[in-house]
């Protein structure tokens, strides 16, 4: 990856990259381990990018996807290793915020199902409907409705 | 107040530094695995189709009355199969346990090697295939006729003057060996831009990843 690519190109929707791969990952290692496929395969899907969207979503697109392989990955490795069969809610997230009430946002987040954790990021970043559903690849009706139900299930989750 | 989501959202990424992008450590060294790896396995692909379509067009050819044609072909095939072997070869002997730059720079010249033998072979190649092709077309059996028998007969009638060589008309000759040199002339051209098509998209990441290394060397 060229440093100018990264510099212009990937670093001024690092925040993007950021905020999504935290809901995804329990440990500051995932996290860097995440962020850098992410970064690595928009490298190399770049030229793939048609400018039919813009390059933002692009990259909230490709970031989900690659998030929910690794998490697929990862689900499939520790099916495989009996020893790492620890519940999600045990493994201790080394990474806080100063924002204690973020923290624990992110902490119900992560308790959302993986598609659902896309969503309300997508969400939160203020995106439309439409575009939420041309990420997520559903359409704008579900969306309405299903980002209703997963706030329900965060502040159920928070007020616990 | 409860604070919505919406809010602590919000306010949770304008008050602390949690956005701050992780150092991208060791991009470099699975970059320079990821297009050696890819370009090994575009090359494996590669050559599989040169030998499957090797085995195909003797067949084919038979089928077709091309046999002339076909063993040629197929000899070609296999040649090219081979020297693209021993290069496989040498691309595995490698050395992973360098740097990424050494590693890629070592790949790199791999790759120039594998290209200059390419544009070399070429220049014989492209000829060889035309005169393959002339040969199976030739030699094609019409109704117990050879057809280039037919063409020569039906040319001589049209053009009862020309001038023969070892009876082949010279004005047929001329077009043939103008072509021949042609191919030869532009083969290797023709060859770097077949490697191009085949290999361009991995070949332009690689120089970039290289140039960007230097770089961050000075």
């Amino acid at each position: 990856m060229s440093s100018d690519f990264y510099t212009t190109q990937i670093l001024p929707y690092a925040a993007i990259i950021i905020k999504i791969c935290r809901a995804y990952t329990d440990t500051q290692e995932d996290f860097e381990d995440y962020y850098q496929e992410v970064c690595l395969q928009i490298w190399r899907s770049k030229d793939s990018f048609k400018e039919q969207s813009a390059w933002s979503t692009w990259i909230y697109r490709l970031s989900l996807n690659v998030c929910l392989t690794f998490l697929k990955k990862k689900k499939n490795n520790k099916q495989n290793a009996p020893s790492d069969l620890l519940p999600d809610e045990v493994l201790v997230d080394s990474r806080a915020f100063a924002d204690e009430s973020l923290n624990q946002l992110y902490s119900a987040i992560r308790q959302l199902s993986e598609i659902d954790r896309g969503v309300i990021l997508l969400y939160l970043e203020e995106k439309s409907y439409q575009e939420i559903a041309d990420i997520i690849g559903t359409n704008t009706n579900n969306i309405g409705v299903r980002i209703t139900r997963i706030k329900e299930r965060l502040k159920k989750i928070l007020s616990n | 107040m409860e604070k919505s989501i919406e809010t602590i959202w919000k306010e949770g990424f304008i008050k602390n530094d949690a956005l701050v992008a992780p150092k991208l450590n060791d991009l470099y060294n699975q970059k320079s695995i990821d297009i050696v790896e890819k370009f090994k396995r575009m090359y494996k692909l590669n050559r599989i189709g040169i030998v499957a379509f090797a085995i195909i067009i003797i067949p084919l050819s038979y089928v077709t009355g091309m046999i002339y044609m076909g063993i040629p072909m197929a000899l070609l095939f296999i040649a090219v199969t081979f020297v693209a072997q021993k290069f496989s070869n040498q691309l595995d002997t490698i050395d992973k346990n360098t740097s990424s730059y050494e590693y890629l720079s070592s790949f790199d010249k791999w790759v120039k090697d594998m290209i200059a033998v390419n544009s070399k072979l070429s220049t014989f190649l492209y000829p060889y295939v035309f005169l393959a092709m002339v040969l199976g077309f030739w030699f094609i059996d019409i109704d117990g006729t050879i057809l280039g028998d037919r063409f020569i007969n039906g040319f001589v009638s049209e053009f009862p003057t020309t001038s023969l060589v070892n009876g082949f008309p010279i004005l047929l000759l001329i077009p043939f060996f103008l072509v021949i040199g042609i191919l030869a002339f532009f083969g290797g051209k023709i060859g770097k831009w077949d490697i191009n098509l085949i290999y361009g998209g991995i070949l332009n990441k690689l120089e970039d990843l290289l140039s960007d290394m230097e770089e961050l060397r000075k």
